[in-house]
């Protein structure tokens, strides 16, 4: 852009010096023509006097023989005859433009045309008209035309070339710079930092990025730090209260203690839940959530996860909704585990008063797709993309549910970290989940 | 009676373990001093030790190793114990023969015993 911009600017002063140039060329040939028809004026003042339309005659020819450019030259008595007339050899028929009468010099497309008043002792005596031939103004318009273009290009081809150049320095450093901020926003990995020595804004640039890295990765440290202790500290009191309370369930039979018990343990399993979650995003935030990865087949997985699952919640009945469909993925099992166990609460979660969830898993083109169907209140189609969103809550405020808005962020992440994909469809009624999972061949 | 070492430095968690496998009929050895596990391997000569990994001043993991590659005392399964359920993930680099997320499970806390006390 910055180069066209220059050309242009190049171009418009070739074209301001060309017609300057010109002007220039123009005003020194009026004078010298004028100058050469003083000399004829007042060389042949005598001739008009005497009626000597040869001597006249020899005048302009031998004044005429030094510029070879005057096409016609013609002595013009008071009455407006022709006293004398000198054509060049092979020149075009004199025609004088009407305004020369009132002008001593005309420029038209291809002549210039210079009248002098022939003048003896203060008395007019006629006038000299000289017709000079333009072809010199036209070689050397197109002399400048052409080194204005040749100069035009030389100059694109060279600052194309410099461009080039410092593109490549310039762009080398900033491109690098780049890829380590796309690289930085990708990893969540702050402990970068780029080595440049230079003095100048690219620099600048760079130690400013770095010194930004430092202090995020300060801060991305301490806030590690500080979720590792809280949930530690956190945690350590909740397995107490919840190692008693099934302690307590095992021993209290008489109601209404052990309906307490139950109630409270529930409410511990949601807290163990949200404190996990937490944790879960602030690792992925800060890419420390790490796939433990093994061979395993999703058949096993998805009967002890829905067995596991049904344990702690019986409201709903999760159906297999079809037999072994004998498929290995190298996966991480419990971050998989998650995922399902996610899907299944949010699927009870969303479907309150129904009595149906149903599982399906495919084998497609080397992957593994399953699927999770509520019949539920569903999902909207313009909240499709925003459900997978951190802290995302369903606009839809005719049922209330209690949750952070973690689990399908949480969802979405491992399952990408997988190389899979995750998504909804409306249905009917509900929706319909599905997470995809390369497949081992 | 199946005997039990367990390992905390957590005095209520120490109390829970200890009341929790009594009820289970598992004779129990609470200690919360890492400094003395040798000591009471000797003197208690467990069947299963519970170990925790953040331990005040020592890593439960390191711990976990001695005790496996020491010749009198390699041959006791070991259950690692943490509230940070990634530390589950690489319990085989140190030989510990499992590991249980905090808050742990009754039922999977049992059969996790079960299973390496056979």
């Amino acid at each position: 852009m910055q180069m066209f911009t220059s050309v242009i600017v190049l171009g418009i002063f070739f074209v301001i010096f060309i017609i300057n140039d010109i002007n220039s060329y123009k005003k020194r040939k009026v004078n010298s023509v004028i100058g050469l028809a003083k000399v004829i004026s007042t060389n042949s003042a005598s001739t008009i006097n005497f009626q000597d339309n040869e001597s006249a005659r020899n005048i302009l020819s031998e004044v005429l023989s030094i510029a070879p450019d005057i096409g016609h030259a013609v002595i013009f008595d008071t009455s407006g005859k022709v006293f004398a007339a000198y054509e060049k050899r092979g020149a075009d028929n004199l025609i004088i433009p009407a305004d020369l009468n009132k002008k001593k010099s005309l420029y038209t497309d291809k002549k210039l045309f210079v009248s002098n008043d022939i003048i003896y002792n203060n008395e007019p005596l006629g006038k000299v008209v000289l017709e000079v031939e333009l072809s010199e103004l036209n070689e050397i318009k197109d002399f400048e035309n052409k080194l204005a273009v040749t100069l035009l290009l030389v100059g694109l081809g060279f600052s194309f070339l410099l461009a080039i150049i410092i593109q490549t320095y310039i762009s080398k450093r900033l491109l690098r710079l780049v890829d380590v901020m796309k690289e930085v926003s990708e990893t969540g990995n702050y402990d970068r930092s780029i080595a440049d020595e230079g003095k100048d804004e690219i620099s600048t640039l760079t130690r400013v990025f770095n010194n930004l890295m430092q202090q995020v990765s300060e801060n991305q440290r301490r806030k590690d730090e500080f979720i590792g202790i809280a949930s530690h500290e956190l945690k350590t009191p909740l397995t107490s209260i919840k190692g008693y309370l099934e302690l307590m369930k095992q021993i209290e039979d008489r109601e209404p203690n052990k309906h307490f018990t139950q109630k409270a343990s529930e409410s511990v399993g949601k807290l163990e839940k949200l404190i996990n979650d937490l944790l879960d995003v602030s690792k992925i935030q800060s890419g420390q959530l790490e796939l433990n990865k093994q061979e395993f087949d999703i058949d096993g997985l998805l009967n002890e996860t829905i067995y596991s699952f049904q344990m702690i919640s019986n409201s709903h009945q999760i159906v297999l909704g079809n037999g072994s469909i004998h498929a290995n993925v190298m996966a991480d099992k419990q971050r998989i585990e998650q995922v399902l166990f996610n899907l299944f609460s949010n699927a009870v979660k969303y479907s309150p008063g129904e009595k149906k969830v149903i599982v399906a898993s495919t084998k497609t083109d080397g992957e593994l797709v399953i699927k999770i169907r509520d019949f539920g209140i569903g999902v909207l189609k313009e909240e499709q993309l925003n459900i997978f969103e951190r802290f995302y809550r369903s606009k839809d405020t005719s049922v209330h549910i209690s949750g952070f808005g973690l689990g399908l962020y949480i969802c979405m992440d491992i399952i990408k970290r997988h190389g899979g994909k995750i998504w909804v469809e409306t249905e009917k009624k509900g929706s319909s989940f599905y997470f995809s999972l390369p497949l081992i061949n | 009676m199946k005997k039990i070492l367990v390992l905390d430095d957590d005095a209520d968690i120490l109390i829970l373990m200890r009341m929790t496998l009594q009820m289970h009929d598992f004779a129990v050895e609470a200690i919360s001093r890492w400094q003395d596990i040798d000591d009471s391997i000797s003197k208690f000569n467990p069947d299963l030790i519970i170990l925790d990994v953040s331990l005040n001043g020592a890593d439960g993991r390191d711990i976990c190793k001695k005790i496996k590659l020491s010749e009198k005392t390699g041959h006791i399964p070991v259950i690692l114990f943490s509230a940070n359920a990634e530390m589950g993930n690489n319990i085989k680099e140190v030989k510990a023969e499992a590991f249980i997320a905090k808050p742990y499970q009754l039922s999977n806390l049992l059969q996790t015993i079960r299973t390496h006390l056979n």
